[in-house]
This record gives structure tokens, C-alpha cells and sequence, in this order.
């Protein structure tokens, strides 16, 4: 069976099922023993959620008004 | 701490952290746009520019870290994309190309500036006892907060700072991956590096903004 620092070394392959058979299964083990890894695992899945809505941005106007003024130069209307 | 109880026999399925998915309904609308402005249409175009642009700008904002390089790195992104309109044969969405266009263009930026900037920042992980336990018991199960409809405006500039934080070659894996959702084959290709470099890399970057955000929830 993992230890704790094993199974969070192999968390990437497991949340993406490429770990081999065994391995699953020894770190499976582990977390049916191992409530605090539980916790990791849920709060290791949940970083990219969070981080894919905590990273969106809109560009600010004065800004959007340079890249219209800079494809306009660059892209003559026909 | 939540119940832990739970079974877990089964790994979730491959793809399971999958990246932000465009809707048939916006792909179709791109497409009739793109058709649009590849026979000269240049309106067609200007809309395609409203309908990405913030999302471009987000990605390379978080990869370059300077608002003005981000700006620059849109503009060129979008002249690219119009130089080869023709050349596009759409078998990809034109929002996918495009932020390709600008991975790059922000990976290109990035390896200039690595010249002169040697990276200082260090990643976060969790630390072990000698036998291999967890050191820190994790004190909140936070993980519901991701499914929450309003992100907590604390922890959106907490993630926000967290993924500045994170080291050159780091935080651009994670970007790519988790918030652009490319394979980690298009990621290896784009930055030079093999696939098991880019895996090493994410599973780095996720331990150490996940640290970021344990140490936020431990502050409130």
C-alpha cells in the first residue's frame, strides 16, 4: 500500500486514470485508510476549476482601443 | 474536514480536468464569420477580434505577467491570424488556432526575457514526515468552492496571485493545460520539452497553487 507522499507523487496519473492496475489499486488502499489524503486529492482536483474561473480577464478598454487602431493601420477596410 | 468516508474505488476518468470547452453554438457562429472574412470581409474579422480577444489577453497576461507584453502579444496574434486567414483550413476552431497563435507568441516572449531574468521563485509542495505522511493535515475541504456560481473575490486575487507566483516553465504548462485545455503533446511541442516533462511540470505547478489556496482558506 502507498504512503501519503507516494500517493500524492502519483495523484496527475490517478485523477487522469493512467496509472497501471496495481498502482490504482495501491493508492486506493491508501486513501480508504487515509482520510487527510482524501481531503488533498478533492482539493487537488479542484485547483485547475478554480484557477480556469479565478484567471479570466477582460481586456481593459484603452487597450482594446490600441489593438483596434493597430489592426486598422495594419488591415485596410476593402 | 469533510467525510472522507467515501469509496473510492474507481479512478475518475481520463480527461477529467478537462480545459474551458467553446459552445457548438459560438464554434458555428465562428465558423460563419472565419468564411466571412477569408473571402475579404474585414467586419467579419473585427468581430471575430471582439469575440476572442479577452480570453487572449487573459492567457497571455497570466504567462507574461505584464499587462503592456500581453497587449503586444494580442496585437500580433490577431495580425498573424488575418496574414494567414487563406492558409486557415479550419479543421481546428478558430478559437483553438488563435490561442496557439498566442501561446506561442507569449512562449517566444518569454524565452527572450529568461536571458536577462534568472527565475527566483520557488514551488510550494506539501511536506512529508520521514516515513512518508502527510506533514500538515489539510484543515478545510475546499474543494465545493469550485462549484460555486460567484468566485469569492479574495481567492480569485489569491489563485491570480498564486499562478504569477509559480516558476518560468511552470506556470506556463499549467496555463496551457489546465486553463487552455491543449494536450500535453501540443504542449511538449511549443515549449521544446518531452511529455513527461510537461506532466512533471503541471503536477508541480497544481501541488503548489494548491498550497497557495490551503493557505488562503487557513487565513479566513
Amino acid at each position: 500500500m502507498f504512503n501519503c507522499k507516494e500517493s500524492i507523487h502519483s495523484l496527475l496519473e490517478y485523477v487522469e486514470g493512467e496509472l497501471s492496475e496495481s498502482q490504482a489499486l495501491e493508492l486506493q488502499e491508501h486513501l480508504q485508510a487515509c482520510p487527510p489524503c482524501v481531503d488533498f486529492m478533492k482539493t487537488y482536483r479542484a485547483t485547475p476549476q478554480l484557477a480556469r474561473r479565478a484567471l479570466v480577464n477582460e481586456m481593459p478598454s484603452e487597450l482594446v482601443s490600441k489593438l483596434k487602431a493597430f489592426l486598422r493601420t495594419k488591415i485596410p477596410p476593402k | 474536514m469533510s467525510d472522507s468516508r467515501v469509496p473510492l474505488t474507481q479512478p475518475p476518468a481520463a480527461g477529467s480536468l478537462p480545459g474551458p470547452s467553446v459552445s457548438d453554438a459560438a464554434a458555428i457562429e465562428d465558423r460563419a464569420l472565419l468564411d466571412r472574412a477569408q473571402v475579404g470581409d474585414v467586419e467579419a474579422f473585427e468581430s471575430l477580434v471582439e469575440r476572442h480577444k479577452d480570453r487572449l489577453f487573459g492567457l497571455a497576461l497570466r504567462m507574461t505577467r505584464s499587462e503592456a507584453d500581453a497587449a503586444e502579444v494580442v496585437q500580433d496574434t490577431f495580425l498573424a491570424a488575418y496574414q494567414n486567414l487563406k492558409r486557415f483550413r479550419g479543421e481546428a476552431a478558430f478559437g483553438s488556432w488563435v490561442h496557439r497563435i498566442a501561446a506561442n507568441n507569449a512562449l517566444m516572449r518569454l524565452r527572450h526575457q529568461r536571458v536577462v531574468e534568472a527565475a527566483t521563485e520557488e514551488l510550494l509542495a506539501p511536506e512529508f514526515t520521514e516515513r512518508g505522511s502527510l506533514a500538515e493535515v489539510p484543515e478545510v475541504d475546499w474543494s465545493r468552492r469550485a462549484d460555486e456560481k460567484v468566485l469569492d473575490e479574495e481567492l480569485g486575487r489569491a489563485i491570480r496571485q498564486g499562478t504569477d507566483a509559480l516558476p518560468e516553465g511552470y506556470r506556463e504548462v499549467f496555463l496551457l493545460k489546465d486553463v487552455e485545455g491543449m494536450s500535453y503533446e501540443e504542449i511538449a511541442e511549443m515549449m521544446g520539452i518531452s511529455v513527461p516533462a510537461v506532466k512533471s511540470r503541471l503536477h508541480r505547478a497544481r501541488l503548489a497553487l494548491r498550497e497557495k489556496i490551503d493557505a488562503f482558506y487557513k487565513e479566513v
